[in-house]
């Protein structure tokens, strides 16, 4: 009986030891998962990059025929649409609850610009582009390029478009991706916002994410 | 016997004098998005009743103002914003059919004049043998 009980203690305090070690290192583990994870942020109408994509150099044209390149995107944040002026449901909806948003901003709207990126480089020259986005806020900005640089600011960007042919040669229709891009301060990829947008919550996002720069 | 007979009768009356009488169809909330200037295409948007007994199907439209109207349905399919011409409006009795921005509406093409928010125009929808015509506000809501 007394044998019995000496032999089994040194064997329970090893047990002990043994999960005492288990849970240190499991602790160990999860803090440094949590350290070394970036302070992640949730938006409601879309998804941000775990790791913002640096943009690589690029030259497109903006709305008075001067380049736009990656330079323009430091120190602020932008939101790329990318659309076409022939367009009239979609985009001009976009872009009147973009204004809707941005007026709302109040003093953050300084931190943020945006861009619809033309992916008809064909109807939409700068003058086009001019008349249309500041039609909605004279803030706004139109921007393209023609083939083959548009192609590849898009595959840049993760957007995708095709021409649809219409009934004559000049009313053709466009497909293309419906998300608008967010590019951080830094000139990165920083997420999209994804369809259906919906301004309240996009701008509850836009202020989180205005709000949180460093 | 004469009893069942009576109730018999008072319901066939009622079938055809109970039931909603075969109104006509009517548009309200007619608005199109005023456009950039020098556009030369515009969207419009209407809620369309119909308290007729019939299903109301209207598959052309034409207005003085416009070269040329169709009706379009705009549509996200896998994250790629389309745009499919060859719509039709349908309206099955007793219900309302609703086009609004980011869905069904009516692609008007080359503005003939300058519309601008507060101006009106008109526009008739073609529904098989019915014609409904309706002034559409030019509208900048967001």
């Amino acid at each position: 009986m007394t044998a019995t009980a000496d032999s089994n203690k040194p064997a329970g305090t090893g047990l002990w030891l043994v999960i005492a070690g288990a849970l240190a290192l499991i602790a160990g583990i999860l803090a440094a998962v949590y350290l070394s994870a970036p302070k992640t942020l949730t938006i409601q109408s879309g998804t941000l990059l775990q790791q913002p994509r640096a943009l690589p150099e690029f030259s497109l044209i903006d709305q008075d025929g001067a380049a736009f390149t990656r330079e323009q995107l430091l120190g602020h944040w932008t939101l790329i649409f990318p659309g076409f002026t022939y367009c009239p449901d979609v985009c001009p909806t976009t872009l009147a609850m973009l204004k809707n948003v941005e007026s709302q901003l109040g003093p953050r709207a300084e931190q943020l610009r945006v861009a619809m990126f033309s992916i008809d480089p064909e109807r939409d020259t700068p003058e086009q582009l001019k008349r249309y986005v500041s039609h909605f806020s004279p803030r706004f900005q139109g921007v393209t390029v023609a083939e083959p640089g548009l192609r590849s600011m898009a595959q840049t960007l993760g957007v995708a478009y095709i021409k649809v042919p219409g009934d004559t040669a000049d009313s053709y229709t466009m497909d293309h991706s419906a998300a608008l891009i967010l590019i951080n301060p830094r000139a990165e990829l920083a997420g999209y916002f994804t369809t259906p947008l919906q301004a309240p919550a996009l701008l509850a996002d836009l202020k989180q994410i205005i709000d949180r720069t460093p | 016997m004469i009893r069942i007979l009576a109730l018999a009768l008072a319901a066939l009356l009622c079938l055809s004098a109970c039931t909603p009488k075969d109104g006509s169809p009517k548009i309200d909330d007619a608005w199109i998005r005023e456009a950039p200037p020098g556009a030369t295409v515009m969207a419009g948007y209407l809620r369309l009743h119909n308290p007729s007994r019939s299903t109301l199907r209207c598959d052309a439209v034409d207005g003085p103002d416009f070269g040329a109207a169709e009706l379009h349905r705009s549509v996200v399919e896998n994250g790629q914003s389309r745009m499919l011409p060859g719509q039709h409006i349908e309206a099955a009795p007793g219900t309302t059919a609703v086009l609004e921005p980011g869905g069904l509406h009516l692609m008007l093409f080359r503005p003939q004049r300058e519309l601008r928010a507060g101006d009106e125009t008109t526009l008739i929808l073609r529904c098989g043998e019915i014609s409904i015509s309706a002034s559409f506000r030019i509208d900048n809501r967001s």
